[in-house]
């Protein structure tokens, strides 16, 4: 359906460009220099749609200069997520009474957002980052205030982390979905700032955090011990070879509790230990939150 | 109201109720004062000033960020390959080369205005009427104006001389595969006249595009590229038009003399004139970057019949004037 009402790629199809380094050009996989406990820097910021009831954009910039590695190629990855809120809107005639307030998500990543060109029609993975991140705000929003109402989050997503190093086998890609745990903590965090933003009520800020147990020391000052893996919070999946298991909290600091939990890969004996790191991880993003929505007041 | 008592509370309200609540008289009450000044404070013939930023995302060729007034657009262009061998009709070698860029189907723009941008594109629904016009005319203008020279999306093979062939004749290049462009334009945040500022974000695009340099292995059959960006190369655009929208706001109806009419013509309107006018005018000035002269491109005007060939110079007239801040916002010499 979506193929007749949009401009179509040519007839005979195309492929993504494939890259040949000479042997000149050393390939380095970029190293994690913040420790194993440091979030990366956050840009967020409020009321950038005026039309929108609420809305705000997350932005973790890339680690390092861009120029610097003389590649076309970006080496690490960035976040850059929007998050428009629409309501609360009264429920259209035919829809059925609900005392409570009906909350629709949609997350779509923009064709340019990752590595591989992505089409316009929404896939498996966006409904499930959508259906998490419902989970997640759920919890939170107090709904009882507006019955017959509903309220939608509308997340775009203009640059999603990778989901590994371009220079493995396999180019990356295949790595498991990595990258979309990291989207997924933005996303969160985004959410959370626009409905504040759209003045709907709340419980709490909720804010994302994510943590994994990487196989290969995690960066500067971590050490294996024996068979354990090192625990790192908020990774880049492009630094670390091999990543055994992450976990995405949706967390609310002033009540102590988890709104959403989604643990992928096999931790073994250290999940407990990886969710507390991604609850540090959200402690880390609702301080960037508090600031953002603290300055849109003012 | 009774003069010399003061206004009973709750029957005055603050003028964005009114707006919600009488839009057209609103609008005209601000037209006929005496120094017409819109609801957004700018005078009929005054645009907001657009700011660009180039080169924001990571994984496009080129990117473009352009804010006109609450209007955001964003615009990305990928950069795929295209093998000659798989395109279904092969062009004949004589082939107007004007309209094989046409032909190829090589630029794919699309425009994605459900992304939650205004209360009125949400996401879940198919590309609207609105959506599907803009990126069809965004591509016509794009084919009329001549931007792209097809020589840059080209990607060539020199075959190597084998003994078969005569001593003198030179090395004979064949056309192995075409670079096609991508260029997707979303919308953050509407706020009226998104046909300008998503041309705009398309030439600022175009103008950061860099595509690697890209050959064909004979031996493993495929098209490889450097990822090296000293060896990129820039796309070299021929023209940059520059687009204007106007809309009219006319007090005519049916059952009025058509003399006693009055009617306005709003520079760059937004998104409460938008929703108030029905007749609108783009116009599309060219501005050639290889001493060409430059002039009208294309004219656009539907939606009514007021405005005639004299209001439409003036519109031409005000463009014009517009080109020197136009493209000192894109970085132009």
């Amino acid at each position: 359906q979506a193929d007749r009402r949009r401009l179509n790629a040519p007839p005979g199809g195309t492929a993504p460009p494939a890259f040949a380094t000479p042997k000149t050009v050393k390939l380095e996989r970029p190293k994690r220099t913040r420790k194993p406990d440091e979030h990366r820097k956050i840009y967020l910021r409020t009321g950038i749609v005026p039309s929108a009831s609420g809305s705000a954009y997350y932005e973790i910039p890339p680690q390092s200069d861009q120029k610097q590695s003389g590649l076309s190629l970006p080496q690490t990855s960035s976040l850059k997520i929007t998050c428009t809120v629409h309501g609360p809107r009264p429920l259209p005639r035919n829809a059925a009474f609900s005392p409570n307030l009906l909350l629709t998500t949609h997350v779509k990543f923009a064709p340019f957002a990752t590595r591989h060109r992505r089409g316009y029609v929404r896939d498996a993975s966006e409904r499930d980052l959508a259906v998490h991140l419902e989970t997640a705000l759920r919890g939170v929003i107090i709904g009882e205030r507006w019955p017959k109402s509903g309220v939608e989050v509308v997340i775009t997503v203009l640059e999603g982390e990778e989901d590994g190093w371009w220079g493995d086998a396999g180019g990356g890609g295949g790595g498991g979905g990595w990258g979309l745990m990291g989207v997924l903590a933005g996303c969160i965090t985004v959410a959370s700032a626009a409905l504040v933003d759209a003045g709907i009520d709340c419980v709490d800020l909720v804010s994302g955090g994510v943590a994994v147990v990487v196989g290969d020391g995690g960066g500067s000052g971590g050490k294996p011990k024996g068979g354990e893996g090192a625990l790192v919070l908020d990774p880049s999946p492009a630094e670390h070879a091999e990543m055994r298991a992450a976990c995405v909290v949706a967390y609310l600091h002033s009540r102590d509790e988890i709104t959403e939990l989604w643990m992928r890969g096999d931790a073994g004996a250290e999940s407990e230990r990886l969710i507390d790191e991604a609850v540090k991880a959200a402690s880390l993003a609702r301080t960037v939150l508090v600031e953002a929505v603290k300055e849109a007041v003012e | 109201m009774a003069n010399g008592t003061p206004p009973a509370p709750g029957l005055t309200f603050p003028p964005e109720t009114f707006a919600k609540l009488t839009p057209r008289p609103f609008l005209q009450a601000h037209l006929q004062h005496k120094d017409s000044i819109r609801p957004n404070g700018r005078r009929p013939e005054e645009v907001r000033k657009p700011t660009v930023n180039t080169g924001s995302l990571s994984y496009s060729n080129g990117s473009a960020v352009v804010r006109v007034g609450d209007t955001a657009v964003v615009c990305g262009v990928r950069a795929e390959i295209l093998l000659a061998s798989d395109i279904p009709h092969p062009p004949n070698g004589d082939a107007d080369a004007e309209h094989l860029l046409e032909d190829l189907g090589l630029l794919v723009p699309n425009v994605e205005l459900s992304t939650g941008c205004s209360p009125t594109h949400l996401p879940g629904n198919p590309p609207g009427i609105l959506a599907q016009a803009l990126s069809y005319r965004i591509l016509s203008l794009l084919h009329v104006s001549d931007l792209v020279n097809l020589q840059d999306l080209q990607i060539e093979y020199t075959v190597p001389q084998t003994d078969d062939d005569l001593p003198d004749a030179g090395p004979k290049t064949v056309v192995k595969a075409y670079w096609t462009l991508y260029i997707d334009i979303l919308c953050i945040a509407m706020d009226g006249n998104p046909f300008d500022a998503a041309w705009t974000a398309v030439i600022a695009a175009l103008r950061d595009t860099s595509l690697p340099r890209a050959w064909w292995d004979p031996d493993r059959e495929i098209i490889l590229c450097s990822p090296l960006e000293a060896e990129a190369s820039r796309l070299r655009l021929r023209n940059l038009p520059m687009a204007s929208t106007f809309a009219v706001y006319s007090t005519s109806s049916p059952l009025k003399q058509r003399a006693h009419a009055e009617s306005w013509v709003l520079a760059d309107p937004d998104g409460f004139e938008e929703d108030v006018c029905h007749e609108s005018v783009t116009v599309v000035l060219s501005h050639h970057m290889d001493g060409k002269k430059s002039g009208i491109l294309r004219v656009e005007k539907h939606g009514g019949g007021i405005v005639d060939n004299v209001a439409l110079l003036r519109c031409v007239q005000a463009t014009r004037n517009r080109a020197g801040e136009w493209c000192a916002v894109l970085g132009i010499t």
